[in-house]
Protein backbone atom coordinates (compact mmCIF):
# COMPACT_ATOMS: atom_id res chain seq x y z
CA UNK A 1 0.00 0.00 0.00
CA UNK A 2 1.52 3.28 -1.04
CA UNK A 3 1.96 6.22 1.55
CA UNK A 4 -0.34 8.88 0.23
CA UNK A 5 1.76 12.23 0.74
CA UNK A 6 0.44 15.65 1.44
CA UNK A 7 2.88 18.66 1.20
CA UNK A 8 1.60 21.76 2.74
CA UNK A 9 1.74 25.22 0.75
CA UNK A 10 1.40 29.11 1.95
CA UNK A 11 1.22 32.14 -0.10
CA UNK A 12 3.00 35.11 1.38
CA UNK A 13 3.66 38.09 -1.33
CA UNK A 14 4.06 42.03 -0.85
CA UNK A 15 2.47 44.25 -3.26
CA UNK A 16 2.34 47.92 -3.62
CA UNK A 17 -1.78 49.12 -4.67
CA UNK A 18 -1.37 52.85 -6.21
CA UNK A 19 -4.90 53.96 -5.06
CA UNK A 20 -4.63 56.86 -7.60
CA UNK A 21 -5.35 60.03 -7.61
CA UNK A 22 -9.07 60.47 -6.76
CA UNK A 23 -8.72 57.78 -3.90
CA UNK A 24 -5.76 59.88 -2.57
CA UNK A 25 -7.62 62.92 -2.45
CA UNK A 26 -10.64 61.12 -0.85
CA UNK A 27 -8.08 59.72 1.97
CA UNK A 28 -6.46 63.36 2.09
CA UNK A 29 -9.58 64.77 3.01
CA UNK A 30 -10.42 61.99 5.98
CA UNK A 31 -7.19 62.99 7.24
CA UNK A 32 -6.78 66.26 7.07
CA UNK A 33 -10.24 67.60 6.96
CA UNK A 34 -12.51 64.69 8.24
CA UNK A 35 -14.85 64.78 5.38
CA UNK A 36 -16.35 62.20 3.44
CA UNK A 37 -16.30 63.14 -0.49
CA UNK A 38 -18.00 61.68 -3.43
CA UNK A 39 -18.23 63.06 -7.59
CA UNK A 40 -20.88 64.03 -9.00
CA UNK A 41 -21.51 62.49 -12.46
CA UNK A 42 -22.15 64.74 -15.38
CA UNK A 43 -24.21 62.32 -16.94
CA UNK A 44 -26.31 60.81 -14.56
CA UNK A 45 -26.09 63.00 -11.92
CA UNK A 46 -25.13 60.66 -9.15
CA UNK A 47 -23.31 61.49 -6.41
CA UNK A 48 -20.71 58.74 -6.31
CA UNK A 49 -19.16 57.25 -2.92
CA UNK A 50 -16.04 56.93 -2.48
CA UNK A 51 -15.37 60.07 -4.72
CA UNK A 52 -13.85 58.21 -7.67
CA UNK A 53 -12.73 59.56 -11.18
CA UNK A 54 -15.64 58.21 -13.60
CA UNK A 55 -18.83 56.65 -13.35
CA UNK A 56 -19.07 53.41 -14.78
CA UNK A 57 -22.75 53.29 -15.28
CA UNK A 58 -22.61 56.02 -17.78
CA UNK A 59 -18.45 55.59 -19.03
CA UNK A 60 -17.61 59.36 -18.26
CA UNK A 61 -15.34 60.75 -16.43
CA UNK A 62 -16.24 63.19 -12.97
CA UNK A 63 -14.58 65.76 -11.78
CA UNK A 64 -17.54 67.73 -9.58
CA UNK A 65 -16.40 67.16 -5.94
CA UNK A 66 -19.12 67.03 -3.45
CA UNK A 67 -18.96 66.70 0.38
CA UNK A 68 -21.07 64.26 1.85
CA UNK A 69 -22.85 63.06 5.31
CA UNK A 70 -21.31 63.21 7.81
CA UNK A 71 -24.90 61.72 8.81
CA UNK A 72 -26.38 58.86 6.77
CA UNK A 73 -28.89 56.08 6.78
CA UNK A 74 -28.10 52.06 7.72
CA UNK A 75 -29.53 50.01 4.55
CA UNK A 76 -28.73 46.65 5.60
CA UNK A 77 -26.27 45.31 8.18
CA UNK A 78 -24.51 42.58 9.30
CA UNK A 79 -22.80 40.47 12.26
CA UNK A 80 -20.11 38.58 12.32
CA UNK A 81 -20.20 36.51 15.38
CA UNK A 82 -17.57 34.26 14.35
CA UNK A 83 -13.58 34.57 14.30
CA UNK A 84 -12.59 34.73 10.74
CA UNK A 85 -8.77 34.54 9.92
CA UNK A 86 -7.31 38.22 9.33
CA UNK A 87 -10.54 40.02 10.35
CA UNK A 88 -11.29 41.87 13.17
CA UNK A 89 -12.03 39.94 16.64
CA UNK A 90 -15.76 39.77 16.66
CA UNK A 91 -18.67 40.25 17.48
CA UNK A 92 -18.55 43.29 14.32
CA UNK A 93 -21.12 44.53 12.68
CA UNK A 94 -20.28 45.64 9.23
CA UNK A 95 -22.87 48.15 7.85
CA UNK A 96 -23.77 49.50 4.71
CA UNK A 97 -24.76 53.03 4.59
CA UNK A 98 -25.85 55.69 2.47
CA UNK A 99 -24.91 59.72 3.69
CA UNK A 100 -27.26 62.20 3.20
CA UNK A 101 -26.67 63.59 -0.13
CA UNK A 102 -25.03 60.56 -1.44
CA UNK A 103 -26.47 58.27 -4.32
CA UNK A 104 -24.63 55.30 -3.32
CA UNK A 105 -23.37 53.27 -0.26
CA UNK A 106 -20.18 52.99 1.32
CA UNK A 107 -19.54 49.67 3.86
CA UNK A 108 -17.67 50.14 6.82
CA UNK A 109 -17.78 48.92 10.36
CA UNK A 110 -20.17 50.00 12.70
CA UNK A 111 -18.82 50.55 16.41
CA UNK A 112 -20.76 51.71 19.66
CA UNK A 113 -23.85 49.57 19.61
CA UNK A 114 -23.81 47.49 22.89
CA UNK A 115 -23.71 43.56 21.09
CA UNK A 116 -24.28 41.52 24.56
CA UNK A 117 -27.77 40.76 23.37
CA UNK A 118 -27.47 39.86 18.94
CA UNK A 119 -30.75 39.90 18.20
CA UNK A 120 -31.72 42.92 20.55
CA UNK A 121 -28.59 44.48 18.24
CA UNK A 122 -30.05 43.18 14.96
CA UNK A 123 -33.40 44.47 15.86
CA UNK A 124 -32.11 47.96 16.45
CA UNK A 125 -30.22 48.03 12.93
CA UNK A 126 -33.39 46.73 11.03
CA UNK A 127 -34.74 49.74 11.99
CA UNK A 128 -32.58 51.35 9.48
CA UNK A 129 -31.44 53.45 12.37
CA UNK A 130 -29.24 56.92 11.37
CA UNK A 131 -25.71 57.01 11.83
CA UNK A 132 -22.85 59.33 11.59
CA UNK A 133 -19.20 58.81 10.49
CA UNK A 134 -17.18 59.07 13.83
CA UNK A 135 -13.20 59.66 13.04
CA UNK A 136 -10.70 58.08 15.06
CA UNK A 137 -8.39 60.16 17.14
CA UNK A 138 -5.59 60.30 14.53
CA UNK A 139 -7.12 59.69 10.93
CA UNK A 140 -4.13 57.52 8.95
CA UNK A 141 -5.78 58.46 5.64
CA UNK A 142 -7.32 54.83 4.96
CA UNK A 143 -11.24 53.74 5.15
CA UNK A 144 -10.80 52.69 8.84
CA UNK A 145 -9.97 56.35 9.73
CA UNK A 146 -13.35 56.22 10.74
CA UNK A 147 -16.72 53.89 11.55
CA UNK A 148 -20.45 54.44 11.78
CA UNK A 149 -21.45 55.03 15.25
CA UNK A 150 -25.42 55.73 15.97
CA UNK A 151 -26.95 58.99 16.55
CA UNK B 1 -29.85 39.30 -30.54
CA UNK B 2 -30.03 36.64 -33.30
CA UNK B 3 -30.60 32.77 -32.79
CA UNK B 4 -26.89 31.66 -33.83
CA UNK B 5 -26.08 30.69 -37.17
CA UNK B 6 -24.62 27.45 -35.78
CA UNK B 7 -26.12 24.92 -33.44
CA UNK B 8 -23.69 24.16 -30.39
CA UNK B 9 -24.84 20.95 -28.93
CA UNK B 10 -23.57 18.44 -25.39
CA UNK B 11 -21.92 15.41 -26.44
CA UNK B 12 -21.20 14.21 -22.85
CA UNK B 13 -20.55 15.49 -19.38
CA UNK B 14 -18.82 14.69 -15.97
CA UNK B 15 -19.39 15.85 -12.27
CA UNK B 16 -17.17 14.79 -9.60
CA UNK B 17 -18.32 15.88 -6.14
CA UNK B 18 -16.04 14.32 -3.45
CA UNK B 19 -13.81 15.10 -0.79
CA UNK B 20 -9.53 15.02 0.40
CA UNK B 21 -8.88 11.91 -2.19
CA UNK B 22 -5.48 11.78 -1.50
CA UNK B 23 -4.80 9.22 -4.38
CA UNK B 24 -5.23 11.59 -7.22
CA UNK B 25 -3.72 15.41 -7.44
CA UNK B 26 -5.17 18.34 -8.84
CA UNK B 27 -4.28 17.49 -12.47
CA UNK B 28 -5.24 13.37 -12.32
CA UNK B 29 -8.48 15.06 -11.19
CA UNK B 30 -9.13 17.04 -13.70
CA UNK B 31 -7.60 14.48 -16.30
CA UNK B 32 -10.41 11.58 -15.00
CA UNK B 33 -13.32 13.71 -15.21
CA UNK B 34 -12.28 15.12 -18.59
CA UNK B 35 -11.81 11.41 -19.38
CA UNK B 36 -15.28 10.56 -18.12
CA UNK B 37 -17.05 13.61 -19.85
CA UNK B 38 -15.41 12.29 -23.04
CA UNK B 39 -16.60 8.46 -22.41
CA UNK B 40 -19.93 10.10 -22.42
CA UNK B 41 -19.45 11.66 -25.46
CA UNK B 42 -17.94 8.88 -26.92
CA UNK B 43 -15.30 10.96 -28.51
CA UNK B 44 -11.39 10.74 -28.18
CA UNK B 45 -9.41 13.70 -27.38
CA UNK B 46 -8.30 13.35 -30.93
CA UNK B 47 -11.77 14.40 -31.84
CA UNK B 48 -11.52 17.53 -30.13
CA UNK B 49 -10.19 21.51 -31.19
CA UNK B 50 -10.77 23.38 -28.45
CA UNK B 51 -10.12 23.65 -24.67
CA UNK B 52 -11.94 26.03 -22.60
CA UNK B 53 -11.31 25.75 -18.40
CA UNK B 54 -12.60 28.08 -15.59
CA UNK B 55 -10.15 28.19 -13.00
CA UNK B 56 -8.92 30.54 -10.28
CA UNK B 57 -5.29 30.72 -9.23
CA UNK B 58 -5.69 31.49 -5.83
CA UNK B 59 -8.67 28.47 -5.20
CA UNK B 60 -5.75 25.94 -7.12
CA UNK B 61 -2.64 27.65 -5.25
CA UNK B 62 -0.81 27.58 -8.38
CA UNK B 63 0.15 30.40 -10.24
CA UNK B 64 -0.91 30.38 -13.86
CA UNK B 65 -2.31 27.28 -12.85
CA UNK B 66 -3.70 26.24 -16.46
CA UNK B 67 0.21 25.72 -17.07
CA UNK B 68 -0.47 22.86 -14.76
CA UNK B 69 -3.83 21.91 -15.26
CA UNK B 70 -4.68 22.48 -18.95
CA UNK B 71 -2.93 19.48 -20.08
CA UNK B 72 -4.67 17.50 -18.23
CA UNK B 73 -7.63 18.80 -19.28
CA UNK B 74 -6.74 17.56 -23.12
CA UNK B 75 -5.17 21.17 -23.63
CA UNK B 76 -1.84 19.93 -25.51
CA UNK B 77 -1.36 21.55 -28.54
CA UNK B 78 -4.99 22.57 -28.68
CA UNK B 79 -6.21 26.55 -28.36
CA UNK B 80 -6.99 27.26 -24.91
CA UNK B 81 -8.94 29.78 -23.11
CA UNK B 82 -8.99 29.83 -19.29
CA UNK B 83 -11.41 31.92 -17.19
CA UNK B 84 -10.80 33.51 -13.93
CA UNK B 85 -14.49 33.85 -13.28
CA UNK B 86 -17.59 31.11 -12.69
CA UNK B 87 -17.54 28.53 -15.55
CA UNK B 88 -20.66 28.90 -17.01
CA UNK B 89 -18.75 31.72 -18.98
CA UNK B 90 -16.38 29.61 -19.84
CA UNK B 91 -19.35 27.69 -21.76
CA UNK B 92 -20.32 30.80 -23.13
CA UNK B 93 -16.48 31.11 -24.09
CA UNK B 94 -16.52 27.50 -25.89
CA UNK B 95 -19.92 28.42 -27.40
CA UNK B 96 -18.44 31.79 -29.07
CA UNK B 97 -15.33 29.84 -30.26
CA UNK B 98 -18.40 26.56 -32.13
CA UNK B 99 -20.48 29.13 -33.75
CA UNK B 100 -17.72 31.26 -35.03
CA UNK B 101 -16.36 28.29 -37.00
CA UNK B 102 -13.05 28.64 -35.26
CA UNK B 103 -13.62 24.98 -33.82
CA UNK B 104 -16.15 22.09 -33.78
CA UNK B 105 -15.42 20.52 -30.68
CA UNK B 106 -14.48 21.81 -26.98
CA UNK B 107 -13.77 20.85 -23.52
CA UNK B 108 -15.22 22.82 -21.29
CA UNK B 109 -13.98 22.07 -17.53
CA UNK B 110 -13.42 23.60 -14.22
CA UNK B 111 -12.87 22.69 -10.77
CA UNK B 112 -11.59 23.93 -7.38
CA UNK B 113 -11.06 21.84 -4.55
CA UNK B 114 -11.84 22.65 -0.98
CA UNK B 115 -9.98 20.35 0.90
CA UNK B 116 -6.84 21.88 -0.70
CA UNK B 117 -7.51 25.86 0.37
CA UNK B 118 -8.92 27.65 2.92
CA UNK B 119 -12.00 29.58 1.74
CA UNK B 120 -12.14 32.14 4.19
CA UNK B 121 -8.71 32.90 3.26
CA UNK B 122 -9.29 33.35 -0.28
CA UNK B 123 -12.32 35.21 0.57
CA UNK B 124 -10.83 38.28 1.78
CA UNK B 125 -8.56 38.28 -1.33
CA UNK B 126 -10.85 38.93 -3.55
CA UNK B 127 -12.12 42.23 -2.31
CA UNK B 128 -10.90 45.61 -3.00
CA UNK B 129 -7.11 46.43 -1.34
CA UNK B 130 -7.80 50.11 -1.01
CA UNK B 131 -11.99 50.64 0.42
CA UNK B 132 -12.82 46.91 1.22
CA UNK B 133 -10.09 45.09 2.42
CA UNK B 134 -9.00 46.72 5.05
CA UNK B 135 -12.49 46.73 6.81
CA UNK B 136 -12.09 42.95 7.12
CA UNK B 137 -14.78 41.61 4.29
CA UNK B 138 -15.56 38.19 2.67
CA UNK B 139 -18.21 37.07 0.34
CA UNK B 140 -20.76 35.95 3.38
CA UNK B 141 -20.35 39.46 4.50
CA UNK B 142 -22.28 40.08 1.00
CA UNK B 143 -24.47 37.58 1.24
CA UNK B 144 -25.36 38.35 5.09
CA UNK B 145 -26.40 41.89 3.64
CA UNK B 146 -28.18 40.62 0.78
CA UNK B 147 -30.03 38.35 2.90
CA UNK B 148 -30.48 40.57 5.44
CA UNK B 149 -32.58 43.07 3.02
CA UNK B 150 -34.32 40.13 1.67
CA UNK B 151 -35.72 38.78 5.53
CA UNK B 152 -36.57 42.40 6.21
CA UNK B 153 -40.01 40.95 6.53
CA UNK B 154 -41.66 38.31 9.02
CA UNK B 155 -43.50 36.41 6.23
CA UNK B 156 -40.23 34.59 5.28
CA UNK B 157 -39.26 32.87 8.42
CA UNK B 158 -41.34 29.33 7.51
CA UNK B 159 -40.96 29.92 4.28
CA UNK B 160 -37.29 29.74 4.81
CA UNK B 161 -37.19 26.66 6.93
CA UNK B 162 -39.24 24.38 4.41
CA UNK B 163 -37.47 25.74 1.80
CA UNK B 164 -33.21 24.56 3.52
CA UNK B 165 -35.25 21.13 4.62
CA UNK B 166 -36.05 20.73 0.97
CA UNK B 167 -32.44 21.73 -0.06
CA UNK B 168 -30.89 19.27 2.12
CA UNK B 169 -33.60 16.62 1.70
CA UNK B 170 -32.85 17.07 -2.59
CA UNK B 171 -28.67 16.67 -1.60
CA UNK B 172 -29.47 14.23 -0.07
CA UNK B 173 -31.42 12.22 -2.87
CA UNK B 174 -28.84 13.98 -5.56
CA UNK B 175 -26.58 10.44 -6.14
CA UNK B 176 -23.86 13.10 -6.88
CA UNK B 177 -23.89 15.05 -3.98
CA UNK B 178 -20.96 15.30 -1.07
CA UNK B 179 -22.29 12.62 1.26
CA UNK B 180 -19.25 13.02 4.05
CA UNK B 181 -16.61 14.94 4.41
CA UNK B 182 -16.63 19.19 3.31
CA UNK B 183 -17.15 21.60 5.73
CA UNK B 184 -19.20 25.02 6.21
CA UNK B 185 -18.01 28.53 6.92
CA UNK B 186 -19.25 30.27 9.96
CA UNK B 187 -21.99 32.15 9.05
CA UNK B 188 -22.62 35.85 9.81
CA UNK B 189 -26.07 37.28 11.12
CA UNK B 190 -28.73 36.89 9.61
CA UNK B 191 -27.51 33.70 7.90
CA UNK B 192 -27.60 30.54 9.71
CA UNK B 193 -25.78 26.87 9.21
CA UNK B 194 -28.14 25.95 7.18
CA UNK B 195 -28.07 28.94 4.46
CA UNK B 196 -25.04 28.15 3.66
CA UNK B 197 -22.58 25.80 1.33
CA UNK B 198 -21.32 22.62 2.04
CA UNK B 199 -17.31 23.24 0.89
CA UNK B 200 -16.95 20.52 -1.36
CA UNK B 201 -13.96 19.31 -3.63
CA UNK B 202 -15.41 19.60 -7.36
CA UNK B 203 -14.42 18.67 -10.97
CA UNK B 204 -16.97 19.25 -13.92
CA UNK B 205 -16.47 18.91 -18.00
CA UNK B 206 -18.58 19.00 -20.77
CA UNK B 207 -18.08 18.18 -24.35
CA UNK B 208 -19.83 20.62 -26.49
CA UNK B 209 -19.71 20.57 -30.66
CA UNK B 210 -21.11 21.29 -33.70
CA UNK B 211 -22.28 17.86 -34.41
CA UNK B 212 -25.77 17.22 -33.68
CA UNK B 213 -26.16 15.67 -30.37
CA UNK B 214 -29.59 15.34 -28.04
CA UNK B 215 -29.10 18.18 -26.11
CA UNK B 216 -28.63 21.84 -27.46
CA UNK B 217 -27.61 24.83 -25.93
CA UNK B 218 -30.48 27.15 -27.50
CA UNK B 219 -29.55 30.69 -25.03
CA UNK B 220 -26.66 31.98 -23.29
CA UNK B 221 -26.55 35.64 -22.01
CA UNK B 222 -24.05 37.67 -19.50
CA UNK B 223 -24.20 40.59 -17.53
CA UNK B 224 -22.18 42.59 -14.95
CA UNK B 225 -22.59 44.91 -12.33
CA UNK B 226 -20.72 47.98 -11.01
CA UNK B 227 -17.82 46.58 -8.77
CA UNK B 228 -18.18 49.56 -6.05
CA UNK B 229 -20.26 47.41 -3.68
CA UNK B 230 -22.15 50.13 -2.61
CA UNK B 231 -23.25 50.89 -6.20
CA UNK B 232 -24.81 47.91 -6.31
CA UNK B 233 -28.82 47.46 -5.33
CA UNK B 234 -28.02 44.29 -3.36
CA UNK B 235 -31.42 43.53 -3.26
CA UNK B 236 -32.19 42.86 -6.76
CA UNK B 237 -29.48 41.10 -9.02
CA UNK B 238 -29.97 43.35 -11.76
CA UNK B 239 -26.84 41.55 -13.79
CA UNK B 240 -28.96 37.84 -13.19
CA UNK B 241 -31.84 39.37 -14.67
CA UNK B 242 -30.18 40.79 -17.94
CA UNK B 243 -28.23 37.76 -18.45
CA UNK B 244 -31.53 35.76 -17.96
CA UNK B 245 -33.38 37.92 -19.89
CA UNK B 246 -30.84 37.84 -22.55
CA UNK B 247 -30.75 34.23 -22.91
CA UNK B 248 -34.28 33.62 -23.10
CA UNK B 249 -34.81 35.74 -25.66
CA UNK B 250 -32.57 34.25 -27.91
CA UNK B 251 -33.73 30.87 -26.99
CA UNK B 252 -37.15 31.98 -27.59
CA UNK B 253 -38.63 31.42 -24.79
CA UNK B 254 -40.27 32.15 -21.59
CA UNK B 255 -39.66 31.20 -17.93
CA UNK B 256 -43.18 29.66 -17.88
CA UNK B 257 -41.72 27.24 -20.53
CA UNK B 258 -38.77 26.26 -18.79
CA UNK B 259 -39.37 22.86 -16.96
CA UNK B 260 -36.10 22.88 -14.64
CA UNK B 261 -34.35 25.91 -12.90
CA UNK B 262 -30.78 25.25 -11.29
CA UNK B 263 -30.05 28.59 -10.07
CA UNK B 264 -26.39 29.30 -8.65
CA UNK B 265 -25.87 31.09 -5.32
CA UNK B 266 -23.20 31.40 -2.51
CA UNK B 267 -26.52 30.82 0.15
CA UNK B 268 -30.05 29.90 0.47
CA UNK B 269 -30.87 33.34 0.48
CA UNK B 270 -28.72 34.06 -2.87
CA UNK B 271 -30.39 31.21 -4.73
CA UNK B 272 -34.25 31.84 -3.64
CA UNK B 273 -33.16 35.94 -4.71
CA UNK B 274 -31.43 33.96 -8.00
CA UNK B 275 -35.21 32.76 -8.97
CA UNK B 276 -36.66 35.85 -8.60
CA UNK B 277 -34.27 37.63 -10.45
CA UNK B 278 -34.54 34.71 -13.82
CA UNK B 279 -38.47 35.59 -13.09
CA UNK B 280 -38.93 32.01 -12.55
CA UNK B 281 -40.40 33.19 -8.96
CA UNK B 282 -41.98 36.00 -8.11
CA UNK B 283 -41.06 38.96 -6.24
CA UNK B 284 -40.57 38.14 -2.33
CA UNK B 285 -41.68 34.06 -3.39
CA UNK B 286 -38.01 32.83 -4.16
CA UNK B 287 -38.16 30.53 -1.04
CA UNK B 288 -41.44 29.51 -1.26
CA UNK B 289 -40.94 28.61 -4.74
CA UNK B 290 -37.99 26.79 -3.29
CA UNK B 291 -39.54 24.88 -0.68
CA UNK B 292 -42.72 23.93 -2.79
CA UNK B 293 -41.52 24.00 -6.23
CA UNK B 294 -39.58 20.08 -7.20
CA UNK B 295 -38.46 22.13 -10.85
CA UNK B 296 -36.69 24.79 -8.47
CA UNK B 297 -32.75 23.31 -7.91
CA UNK B 298 -33.82 19.62 -7.87
CA UNK B 299 -29.78 18.74 -7.77
CA UNK B 300 -29.96 20.28 -3.77
CA UNK B 301 -28.21 23.74 -4.99
CA UNK B 302 -24.99 24.43 -2.40
CA UNK B 303 -25.67 21.56 -0.02
CA UNK B 304 -24.93 19.10 -2.51
CA UNK B 305 -21.34 20.39 -2.48
CA UNK B 306 -19.97 23.92 -3.85
CA UNK B 307 -16.32 25.32 -4.85
CA UNK B 308 -15.72 27.94 -6.67
CA UNK B 309 -15.70 28.69 -9.81
CA UNK B 310 -16.78 25.35 -10.82
CA UNK B 311 -20.81 25.88 -9.98
CA UNK B 312 -21.77 27.72 -12.62
CA UNK B 313 -21.14 24.57 -15.30
CA UNK B 314 -22.17 22.02 -12.16
CA UNK B 315 -25.58 23.74 -12.19
CA UNK B 316 -25.48 22.84 -16.23
CA UNK B 317 -24.34 19.47 -16.12
CA UNK B 318 -27.60 18.64 -13.60
CA UNK B 319 -29.66 20.32 -15.79
CA UNK B 320 -28.72 18.17 -18.69
CA UNK B 321 -28.77 15.55 -16.55
CA UNK B 322 -32.62 16.28 -16.28
CA UNK B 323 -33.24 16.84 -19.49
CA UNK B 324 -31.59 13.05 -20.80
CA UNK B 325 -33.72 11.52 -17.92
CA UNK B 326 -30.41 11.33 -15.70
CA UNK B 327 -30.73 12.82 -13.08
CA UNK B 328 -31.83 10.00 -10.73
CA UNK B 329 -33.96 10.45 -7.53
CA UNK B 330 -34.70 14.07 -8.26
CA UNK B 331 -35.65 13.64 -11.44
CA UNK B 332 -38.40 16.09 -12.86
CA UNK B 333 -40.76 13.70 -15.06
CA UNK B 334 -40.73 14.79 -18.80
CA UNK B 335 -38.14 17.66 -18.58
CA UNK B 336 -37.52 19.21 -21.98
CA UNK B 337 -35.69 22.52 -21.62
CA UNK B 338 -33.81 24.24 -19.08
CA UNK B 339 -32.54 27.06 -17.36
CA UNK B 340 -29.06 27.06 -15.41
CA UNK B 341 -27.01 30.47 -13.89
CA UNK B 342 -23.72 30.72 -12.82
CA UNK B 343 -22.55 33.85 -10.84
CA UNK B 344 -18.92 35.05 -10.18
CA UNK B 345 -17.31 35.68 -6.32
CA UNK B 346 -17.52 38.36 -4.89
CA UNK B 347 -21.44 38.78 -4.39
CA UNK B 348 -21.93 37.75 -7.77
CA UNK B 349 -20.73 41.09 -9.81
CA UNK B 350 -20.82 38.87 -13.14
CA UNK B 351 -23.67 36.59 -13.83
CA UNK B 352 -24.23 34.19 -16.77
CA UNK B 353 -27.71 32.20 -18.12
CA UNK B 354 -28.01 29.06 -20.30
CA UNK B 355 -30.55 27.91 -21.57
CA UNK B 356 -30.50 23.80 -22.68
CA UNK B 357 -33.02 21.79 -24.85
CA UNK B 358 -33.16 18.01 -25.27
CA UNK B 359 -33.29 18.16 -29.18
ZN1 LIG C 1 -23.27 58.36 -14.34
Amino acid sequence: MTELITIPGRWEFDYTYFAGEAASRFFGELKDSRRIMGVRCPSCKRVLVPARSFCDVCFQRTEEWVEVGPEGVVETFTILTAAFAGMPKPPVVIAYVTFDGADTALLNVLTGLDLSNISDAAHRLQARPRVRASFVDEPQGRITDFTFTLL
Amino acid sequence: MAVADTPVYVEGIALNIGWHDATKDLSELIFDTVTLALEDADQSIDAVDSVVLAAHDLVDGRSLSSMVTAPAAGAYLREEIRFSDDAAGALVGAMTKLESGRARRSVVAAWGRSSEYNYDQFSQTLFDPIYGRPIGLNEFVLSAMRAQLYLATDHHKEQRTRASLRRDEAARANPRALKSGGYQSAAPYPLVAADLPLWADVAVALILSVEPAPIRVIGAGQSSEPYALGDRNLRALQGLQLAAGRAMTQAGTTGAQLDVVEVDGLTLIDEAMGLESIGFAAAGHGLEQLADDPRCNPSGGGAAGYCPPAMGLVRIVESILQLRGEAGVNQVAGARRAMATGSSTVAGQTHTAIVVEAA
